[in-house]
């Protein structure tokens, strides 16, 4: 009799209810139950997967409202450089039609804090906007940040403006980029600062908070994998505790994959250390960390890891599998 | 490296704290989350959840009396109002400047009363999980409650596993659970854990035989579902698949709401709910089977803090029946992570 256990995300049909343009290639898809029925919960940062074919699956963050449970909101730029997720949004998803979905999951978790900077470039606004809800709501100080091509391109303009000068939109072709020096200069006190957009602006503010601000306040979320060192990976012994097995991981292969080769249930979903989905709890071993959502100080504990790129540096790992 | 247990538990969080027919025009005194609360109703039935202690001086107000919407000290007769608010001191005119109670944002569903202790712009976004079967005429519902001397994550552990049923309970337990356990399957949200297995058939437990009026010796399919659905609720069911022109499935819901009092105990509400053999008669046949294994569980979780009080956290063996356990305690500690 088979005991291995099977995991798996939610995953549902849903229904298009509504697709609008909200700026320049930036498509907002509204997404409800056929029947209408209540959506699993979220919170603020939390995003979904949109499963666009058989290998082509998406991260969108969830830009609607948590209190929503009838509804999700996602806001998906069409991006020239795309591996051809966003294009098949923009080309084939309609109104009332159906996009299949599968989460919520959360690697961006807003933690309660006195003081809020937010800093947005692009479409890596849609998180921000549940954010600054809550924020506002629980009566933090707070501001925002958000930076774009030009005010055509940005989305969600109309919906900012309730909050007035606690926003600084920063349109390139008007104001040139955000003076990230004048921002994150010198550490504010009691502030986490969230951020989310384009690589080059996450990496020059993760250099910034570095230098300066405490450990733990700069939380970021990434559309895409941080440029690391892949190669030089070493073949190791893996050691899955609750499955009582021991594999062998070669050196151009995946611990999730041999994970999944061996018939353990594993989850993942982007598979390049951005999504999260499949981070495992470690019981030893020397991880060699190769994601992009782990903080430093989360790294440095040892105690989970994203199992579809990072790898063990020691001769052998176990893992709570 | 592993972090060997969790402290706490998640503030921003519904907790039931009685039942809706619990609270009356007379005030009821309890504890959660680590303070003492009142709860009454006011002249248009609504519920109202405040700090149980007088601002005047340590005296609950809950062995004070409600006076139309005001809760009166029976000590100082200090009168507080349903936001908490003190609007009358018999001794003079003038009201204390500022004299107050915390007062806690309330919620009724599923004929529960949940209140919510954490940052209250909170509430709003995460309302309470309906439980429409608690209240709906299509299932008959029984139930009980009382505090365990517990820490609750020992309750969430062993409401994500039940696979301990046959040890711990031979009478209660369907024999399909003797052997082996199927294949677990969990299904995971950002906040949710939902897992089922599918076991095979076997004959119904000889309890649920004779208040249903089936068969006791047929092999049916069944079907075990458990559901983590927020920090304060759990609601599990037991599926035994009886065809069509048997009357269908027999479902039994089992809604378990468990709220932290301190860490080392827990307020456990716990509601039995099924789809068929309607009336009284056939639920005091099932009530003492399923209270005397409540009662059962509650010693041996009692059993486990007294180690864990004496040893502390030792290194537990996990197996693969664990899974659901694992996902739950990880998602405890993401919201708890959350509140900074």
């Amino acid at each position: 009799m088979v005991t291995q256990p099977i995991v798996r995300e939610f995953e549902a049909d849903l229904t298009i209810v509504a697709a609008s343009e909200v700026a320049t290639d930036v498509l907002a898809l509204t997404l409800a139950a056929p029947d209408g029925s209540a959506l699993p919960p979220w919170t603020p940062g939390a995003h979904i997967d949109l499963v666009l074919g058989d290998d082509l699956v998406r991260q969108y963050s969830l830009c609607s409202s948590p209190g929503d449970s009838t509804q999700w909101r996602v806001g998906v730029l069409r991006a020239p450089d795309s591996r051809g997720g966003s294009k098949v949004v923009h080309a084939e998803l309609r109104e009332r039609g159906t996009v299949r979905v599968r989460g919520p999951r959360n690697h961006f978790p807003m933690v309660r804090s006195p003081r809020y900077l937010f800093v947005a470039g692009g479409i890596g606004i849609t998180p921000m906007l549940p954010m600054i809800a809550d924020a506002e709501a629980a009566g933090a100080e707070w501001r925002l940040v958000y930076g774009g091509r030009s005010r055509a391109s940005m989305a969600f303009l109309d919906e900012l403006a309730v909050y007035g000068d606690k926003v600084s939109v920063v349109p390139q072709d008007e104001a040139g980029m955000p003076d990230l020096d004048a921002l994150l200069g010198s550490p504010e006190p009691d502030t986490l600062v969230y951020t989310c957009g384009p690589t080059g602006l996450l990496d020059a503010i993760e250099a910034r908070c570095a230098a300066s601000w405490p450990v733990g306040a700069l939380h970021l979320e990434r559309f895409s994998a941080k440029a690391s060192d892949t190669s030089g990976g070493t073949a190791f012994e893996l050691v899955l505790q609750r499955s009582g097995l021991t594999l062998e991981v070669p050196a151009d292969r995946s611990i999730y994959d041999v994970c999944k080769a061996a018939g353990v249930s594993v989850v993942g979903s982007c598979l390049e250390g951005v999504c999260g989905t499949c981070e495992t709890e470690v019981v030893d071993g020397d991880i060699d960390h190769r994601d992009s959502i782990l903080n430093e100080e989360e790294k440095a504990s040892n105690e989970f890891m994203m199992i579809c790129v990072s790898r063990c540096r020691s001769g052998s790992l176990t893992l709570d599998l | 490296m592993r972090v060997r247990h969790d402290a706490g538990y998640p503030r921003n969080a519904w907790y039931a704290l009685a039942s809706s027919a619990e609270v009356t025009r007379e005030p009821l005194g309890t504890r959660a989350l680590e303070r003492a609360v009142v709860l009454f109703r006011t002249t248009e039935g609504a519920v109202v959840a405040l700090g149980d202690r007088d601002a005047h001086r340590p005296y609950p107000l809950s062995l004070g009396r409600v006076e139309g919407d005001t809760i009166v000290s029976g000590y100082s007769g200090f009168a507080y109002d349903r936001t908490g608010a003190c609007v009358r001191v018999p001794s003079q005119e003038q009201v204390p400047y500022g004299a107050r109670v915390p007062s806690y944002l309330v919620r009724e569903e599923g004929d529960l009363v949940w209140v919510w202790f954490g940052e209250p712009s909170l509430a709003e976004r995460r309302p309470p999980v309906p439980t429409s079967w608690l209240t709906d005429h299509a299932w008959e519902t029984f139930g009980g409650q009382w505090e365990t001397a517990a820490n609750v994550r020992l309750l969430h552990d062993n409401f994500a596993d039940i696979t301990h049923v046959a040890v711990v309970d031979p009478v209660i337990s369907p024999p399909t659970l003797v052997g082996v356990a199927p294949a677990l399957e969990v299904e995971l949200t950002e906040t949710t854990v939902v897992f089922h297995r599918d076991w095979p058939a076997a004959p119904m437990p000889a309890w649920q035989a004779s208040v249903s009026g089936s068969s006791a010796t047929t092999p049916y399919p069944q079907r075990e579902e458990g559901a983590f659905l927020a920090p304060g609720l759990w609601a599990d069911r037991w599926d035994v698949l009886l065809p069509p022109e048997e009357g269908g499935p027999q479902v039994f819901r089992f809604t378990h709401a468990v709220t932290p009092v301190d860490d080392r105990h827990t307020r456990h509400i716990w509601r039995v709910s099924r789809n068929f053999a309607p009336g009284a008669h056939a639920s005091e046949a099932l009530r003492p089977i399923f209270e005397a294994y409540y009662v059962k569980v509650r010693e041996i979780l009692e059993t486990m803090q007294q180690v864990i009080d004496r040893d502390g956290y030792g290194e537990d063996v996990n197996v693969a029946a664990d899974l659901a356990v694992l996902q739950v305690r990880k998602i405890l500690r993401r919201l708890l992570a959350d509140e900074g």
